[in-house]
């Protein structure tokens, strides 16, 4: 790996990092502290169905009779702005090779070195899963050290909460690698952060649609949040190998489009 | 030994012809002008010999390298100026020597720090506080601080001062007669007179000439004042063959010498002439014609 390009990629991501990683943690320690106390208070306006089914429908799962810990331990981890700062940070990198290069006119100087494209887009993605690593990190740090100040019953076990860390991941890589393959076809960042958010957002309704709308959940694997639910890992207590292999392959398959399109396209800054 | 060959060079926006047809052979040692209006496919060339664009037909090598199969090594070969330099808002001369160098796996520090010296850079102030001349002096710091056999500058004179242009052009003779092949482009013909050798011209994506400065010189004529004496009548005068007057003021006229001065001398020495001048070749209006009138030869 090239260290020129590393200190490179390094140097543009780790404000990025620092301020999404900074905004996650504080985010789950809210949600941490204040979940539990707001379920107590609330018990009977859970058992309400209007109530149960958007708690279903953000949990992307049938939660039945469990009204109990573990739904609330999971709706720290599954909550939009959660999901926002993890999918914004993947998309903000994501969208830096070819596309934010070209759009800043920088493509230039970066490719007058003597590197081949798919080497210089291999470190910006390994950097780009490193920064992620690191902003999951900061929100698992904060979900652990603000577990300490509530009761037993709402601490997620650091065991249970490894598996939701790395489904998280999972789900930030693919992320990640769709939005890269889009960059890799596109000139303008703007456009290609606007088309990966269109197709999350896309993903996210069809979740919520799967849930009132029973037709949809043929097509319900077209979304990515099938294969990201915290409330079955914290249920099951399993790994969910499935759902990590689909994650996995979409990130691969992004990335490697993006690599095959990077290095085969005419780069065009006028 | 060709450095550059460009081979029936094609690329096409579209609908719209960036390069038609383009066949250029530049050596080594050479400083090679490129010349053009805007939009006459200069950049274009350039970035195909940066691999950065692919061709449509035909093709380029540098150094022996294909330009789009093998850019890497043909970027271990060459110091590249892009035409509309950006660069990112956080590097600073010294930062971009040291990843600059790590890309490349040589330290360039020093003699990037002799460069930033010569040509009058502060190495710490970032890009984003730059102006553009000191941007531009940046940029080309990186081009010529790993010592590369090959330079392709797109205007690189842009938006620098006549001092440090001077500076410049300096590094660029030292370079081409180590050995070094320089390709420099340009839309202004001051710039490629005084430092090129051989120039070849582009309009609208064509090769209009590519020729020695001395060969285009000598076909541009030479500028030529003729004042008459007051007491004479100009307007009676016919002209030798080989003078071309394009102005009569009065007594003053001007015009283009464009056969031997020994025949416009003989032929002058019986005219009623008070004074008289011969310039420099006027190769202005020779590349006017080329800028003007892509199918015609002048």
């Amino acid at each position: 790996m090239n260290r020129g390009l590393i200190e490179k990629a390094l140097r543009e991501v780790w404000l990025t990092t620092l301020v999404f990683g900074a905004g996650l943690a504080g985010f789950e320690i809210l949600l941490t502290l204040i979940l539990p106390d707001l379920f107590s208070q609330s018990a009977s306006m859970l058992q309400l169905k209007i109530v149960k089914t958007f708690l279903r429908a953000l949990m992307g799962t049938q939660i039945g009779d469990m009204l109990g810990p573990e739904m609330v331990l999971s709706l720290a981890w599954v909550h939009p702005v959660v999901l926002a700062l993890v999918w914004g940070h993947a998309i903000t990198l994501g969208s830096r090779l070819p596309a934010g290069e070209i759009e800043s006119g920088t493509i230039d100087v970066l490719l007058s070195w003597p590197l081949s494209r798919p080497r210089i887009y291999l470190a910006h993605a390994l950097v780009g899963l490193a920064a992620g690593t690191v902003v999951l990190l900061m929100a698992l740090t904060a979900s652990l050290s603000a577990g300490r100040f509530v009761e037993p019953a709402f601490r997620t076990a650091p065991d249970m909460l490894g598996r939701i860390f790395v489904n998280l991941w999972c789900l930030y890589a693919a992320v990640g690698g769709v939005t890269s393959w889009i960059a890799a076809m596109s000139s303008h960042r703007s456009r290609a952060v606007g088309v990966a958010f269109g197709l999350l957002l896309a993903s996210f309704l069809l979740n919520f649609l799967v849930q009132f709308w029973p037709p949809a959940e043929k097509i319900a694997f077209l979304s990515i949040l099938t294969y990201y639910r915290p409330l079955q890992i914290l249920q099951a207590g399993a790994w969910p190998l499935g759902d990590l292999l689909v994650l996995l392959g979409l990130a691969v398959i992004g990335s490697l489009a993006g690599a095959l399109v990077f290095a085969r396209r005419s780069i065009c800054t006028t | 030994m060709s450095v550059i060959e460009i081979e029936r060079l094609t690329k096409r926006y579209g609908r719209r012809l960036g390069i038609d047809n383009l066949t250029l052979r530049v050596d080594a040692g050479e400083l090679f002008g490129f010349l053009g209006p805007n939009g006459s496919g200069k950049t274009t060339a350039i970035r195909v010999l940066m691999g950065l664009l692919r061709a449509d037909a035909g093709g380029a090598r540098v150094a022996g390298y294909d330009c789009w199969k093998a850019g890497h090594r043909v970027k271990a070969e060459v110091g590249y100026l892009p035409g509309d330099l950006r660069l990112y808002p956080w590097l600073t001369c010294t930062a971009a020597l040291r990843i600059a160098g790590r890309a490349r796996r040589r330290d360039l520090r020093r003699p990037g720090l002799e460069l930033a010296e010569l040509f009058d850079l502060e190495p710490t102030v970032r890009a984003g506080q730059m102006s553009r001349g000191m941007r531009q002096k940046l940029g080309l710091i990186l081009a010529l601080a790993h010592r590369p056999r090959v330079l392709i500058l797109d205007e690189p004179a842009a938006a620098l001062d006549p001092l440090v242009q001077e500076t410049l052009f300096g590094v660029l003779r030292e370079r081409a007669q180590a050995g070094d092949t320089v390709f420099f482009s340009s839309h202004t013909l001051s710039e490629v007179e005084r430092l090129c050798d051989r120039v070849a011209i582009l309009r609208a994506g064509r090769l209009m000439a590519d020729e020695t400065l001395a060969a285009l010189r000598s076909r541009a004529g030479r500028t030529v004042t003729i004042l008459w004496r007051r007491d004479s009548d100009p307007g009676t005068i016919a002209p030798p063959p080989v003078l071309r007057v394009h102005q009569r003021e009065g007594h003053r006229w001007r015009a283009t010498l464009t056969g031997p001065a020994t025949a416009f001398a003989r032929w002058s020495v019986g005219q009623p002439i008070e004074d008289l001048s011969i310039g420099q070749a006027d190769l202005n209006r020779l590349f006017q014609q080329y800028y003007s009138h892509p199918e015609r030869n002048p």
